[in-house]
């Protein structure tokens, strides 16, 4: 019978990559985290979203047991810490540093071998590493002969070269060139590809939008959303812009409407009566046909009509805006 | 402990390839190969033969003089000719020249009427080894050569002064065997010196006055006494002779009456029955630990420095967060410990070795005193002390040393620290000369029970027999220092390891140091 549960357990922990269970956090008096429940199914992309200071970091060190939360609990890969299933675990910090001295293979097999390997296979992958993306030359130098794009592969690549099942990435793109981002991209793609869960935290929306399945947003300590992309742009109102001398502002009456407003004309821009724009805020289910017709029908003579969908960006600047900017001037 | 064992390799591999870490290596037995060997070569070549004029119109201390310096050059000849028969003869010391051994003082005479350099060749020629060299007959130090032309000695003392300045200062040469060399020192001998003679129990009225004839030593050389030293006993030496025979003394008896001593020997009553005798070997025993205690305090300043550096290297790099996700903090650091541990014992170890090396080859050359060390140092306790003072020391500063490394983000932060850690830790150097003096004594024993001290006084008392209770007390106190700098210098280490910004102030740490963990 206790065969049953334990297959059961691994069955379900099999499932569940990653869970937080009213995580909270202080640093002295200040609340770093706030209680944060999330789970993190596995071989999935999840993105890690808030502005600087919303304790993206405390949470994933919290995570790694490198600190340990001040109540709630976390279960990763089916263990209660970390520091269990470290073999299985990979972790690309957001400050990345290497040594500076040591050779660039060595530095990738030094963090396998941390991560379980023996040396003559840490040895082996990280050759074959540097081979796959291009720094196989660097090999035998020392890292503080990489620019620092090639230093912040070397160092993915050292998070990785153990193939861990469930990978933390923080901030990745950061200061990489847009060639490097769609390496990284690539990177992370493959490795949900192969079933390994993606935990990634980044402010660059587009990231996120490109490759997440679901993303957690939080702010101040706080969990403000957790979900899909679809739903995170299902919050933000569906938006149309109009381009149009007319006056469209009876529009506002129409029941799809929520709001309505003029585009403010860019410098530069010609003003008059061909010129101007609107923005139309639409309700949740509106279709933006239904305005077009409605346009034609009061004869409002067209320059533009656009449906844009919300994007991630909007929905981060809706959710957290305030909140970013106080944390900001903090 | 695998992965403390992983960190450790690593800390030990890359510090290896540290330049520092060689530099010590060789420098230290660089060191010690130098001041073995430089003042023998010193001796042998670095001073330059000096040449002097000597003018004696009294016409009879010249010879006296001369002889002195003679008898000084012999006793230089016997020492070369015993080195030489120690590299060249088997067995060695070869048995002609022990006869020497055993004639004490009047060895030189011993060697001068049995024949000299040429008897002793002879008697040792038959045990030299096939390939020995020709002997080489050491220099004469001072080398008197004859007065520049157009100067006479019959001149007024004043004159010949004022005549001689030009060559003393170098500005003109004098003529020798050898050719035209530099003149180092004149000694001119007025003929009415037995005016000037000083003669204590005479009246104040026969006082020489100011201007009463003197010997007077010309020479720029002030840093070499010898000759001076020489020439002033040589000329009383003849002058006490003749005032005896003045005085109606037998100077014969007079002399072996200055040469009658009692014997006495320093005994150690610690010493095995028989063997109680204070002797060179003992001297050596009482300051042998005083260079240990150098030895442990150079090992230990030079890898908490190592250790210092590669924790806020992995500290400032931000490699710790990495590494923490893979190790505990508790790993961490016992991987940096015996990692850089393992360094020092290396560096020690061929420490040691070198020594050793140095002595043992030394010691059949020309250091006799290179081989009394060899067999103090093999002898003694003195390595399995210094191996246990090392552990217990480098433990105890090196976990402090991480908890500061812990803490700080640059080498510039973590200095005020370090130049305090450098101040407490200068004590040992201080009294590491007084404390072989009187080994027991109240300082060395308070000193003793301070643990920060404790491994390097005790080392300095190692050969002194230092009470069992100092001995073992201060053992158990330095052990339990040591385990507790590891305990609160660990809370220290993880709590400062991730942080950022300014180093806490000390108040601060050492809040961290004793409060629970979180």
């Amino acid at each position: 019978m206790s065969e049953t549960r334990e297959i059961e357990a691994r069955h379900s922990s099999d499932e569940v990559a990653l869970e937080l269970r009213h995580i909270t956090k202080y640093y002295g008096d200040f609340k770093a985290v706030d209680d944060v429940s999330f789970r993190l199914p596995t071989g999935s992309i999840h993105g890690f979203l808030g502005p600087n200071g919303a304790g993206k970091t405390t949470t994933i060190r919290m995570i790694l047991d490198i600190i340990q939360p001040t109540s709630g609990a976390i279960t990763v890969l089916g263990h209660p810490t970390a520091l269990e299933v470290r073999q299985r675990i990979g972790y690309l910090p957001e400050e990345k540093g290497l040594y500076k001295k040591m050779k660039t293979w060595a530095v990738i097999a030094y963090f396998a071998t941390l991560k379980g390997l023996d040396r003559a296979s840490a040895r082996r992958r990280a050759f074959e590493l540097l081979e796959r993306f291009g720094l196989r030359d660097f090999a035998e130098k020392p890292t503080d002969a990489l620019s620092k794009g090639m230093g912040q592969k070397v160092q993915l690549l050292a998070s990785i070269a153990h193939d861990p099942e469930f990978v933390i990435l923080d901030e990745p793109f950061s200061g990489l060139d847009p060639v490097n981002q769609q390496v990284m991209e690539d990177i992370i793609r493959e490795m949900a590809a192969r079933q390994r869960t993606v935990l990634f935290s980044t402010h660059v929306m587009q990231h996120a939008e490109r490759l997440c399945d679901r993303i957690l947003l939080v702010a101040r300590g706080r969990k403000i959303f957790e979900g899909t992309i679809a739903e995170a742009k299902g919050i933000i109102p569906r938006r149309v812009r109009i381009e149009t001398g007319d006056d469209i502002a009876p529009l506002r009456d129409l029941r799809e409407v929520l709001s309505l407003a003029p585009v403010p004309p860019r410098s530069g821009e010609p003003t008059g009566p061909n010129a101007g724009a609107w923005d139309v805020e639409l309700r949740e289910h509106a279709d933006p046909q239904s305005i077009l017709q409605e346009c034609f029908a009061r004869k409002i003579r067209l320059r533009g009509f656009n449906q844009t969908d919300p994007s991630l960006h909007d929905v981060f600047v809706r959710l957290v805006g305030a909140e970013a900017k106080e944390v900001g001037f903090r | 402990m695998r992965y403390a064992l992983l960190v450790a390799w690593r800390e030990y591999a890359e510090s290896a390839k540290a330049k520092g870490f060689w530099l010590s290596l060789f420098l230290t037995p660089c060191i010690l190969f130098l001041s073995v060997q430089v003042p023998v070569l010193l001796e042998q070549k670095a001073t330059p033969v000096r040449y002097f004029v000597l003018v004696d119109q009294t016409a009879s201390l010249a010879p006296v003089i001369e002889a002195r310096l003679v008898h000084a050059h012999q006793r230089q000849m016997i020492d070369a000719l015993k080195d030489y028969a120690r590299k060249y003869s088997v067995p060695s010391p070869a048995p002609p020249l022990s006869e020497l051994a055993n004639a004490g003082e009047h060895v030189v005479e011993v060697f001068v009427a049995k024949g000299g350099k040429d008897f002793f060749l002879a008697q040792l020629r038959p045990q030299l080894k096939t390939n020995a060299p020709a002997f080489q007959e050491p220099r004469m130090n001072f080398q008197q050569v004859s007065l520049p032309v157009g100067i006479s000695p019959e001149a007024g003392l004043d004159d010949l002064a004022e005549a001689l300045k030009p060559f003393l200062r170098g500005e003109k040469q004098v003529l020798s065997p050898s050719g035209p060399v530099g003149l180092s020192a004149a000694i001119l001998i007025p003929r009415d010196l037995t005016n000037g003679i000083v003669r204590p129990g005479a009246r104040a009225a026969a006082l020489p006055l100011s201007g009463a004839p003197r010997i007077q030593y010309w020479s720029v050389d002030a840093s070499d006494p010898r000759l001076r030293e020489t020439v002033e006993s040589a000329v009383n030496g003849e002058i006490r002779r003749r005032e005896y025979q003045a005085r109606g003394m037998d100077g014969a008896a007079i002399r072996q009456v200055e040469q009658t001593y009692a014997p006495l020997s320093a005994l150690n009553p610690k010493k095995e029955k028989g063997k109680e005798a204070v002797g060179v070997e003992d001297m050596i025993r009482q300051w042998a630990p005083s260079g240990f205690v150098y030895l442990l305090w150079l090992a230990i300043f030079v890898i908490i420095q190592m250790l210092l550096n590669n924790t806020i290297e992995e500290k400032s790099n931000r490699i710790i967060e990495v590494l923490l996700s893979s190790v505990t903090p508790g790993e961490l650091m016992m991987g940096k410990l015996l990692g850089i541990a393992a360094i020092g014992l290396t560096m020690i170890g061929v420490w040691v070795l070198s020594l050793f090396v140095i002595l043992g080859w030394k010691s059949g050359d020309a250091s006799q005193l290179a081989s009394q060390v060899l067999v103090v140092v093999k002898t003694s306790n003195l390595v399995p002390w210094f191996a246990i003072y090392f552990l217990f020391g480098y433990v105890m500063y090196a976990a402090f040393i991480l908890a500061l490394g812990s803490v700080c983000n640059t080498i510039k932060e973590a200095q005020s620290y370090m130049g305090l850690l450098t101040m407490i830790m200068m004590i040992p150097i201080l009294t590491m000369t007084f404390i072989p003096k009187d080994p027991n004594g109240p300082l060395a024993r308070i000193l003793s029970w301070i643990p920060l001290y404790t491994p390097f006084i005790m080392m300095n008392r190692a050969s002194a027999d230092p009470p069992l209770v100092d001995l073992v007390g201060t053992l158990i106190l330095l052990l339990a220092t040591t385990v507790l700098a590891l305990w609160m210098c660990g809370k220290v280490f993880r709590r400062g390891i991730l942080r950022t910004g300014q180093p806490p102030k000390l108040l601060e740490l050492l809040r961290w140091a004793v409060r629970k963990d979180r």
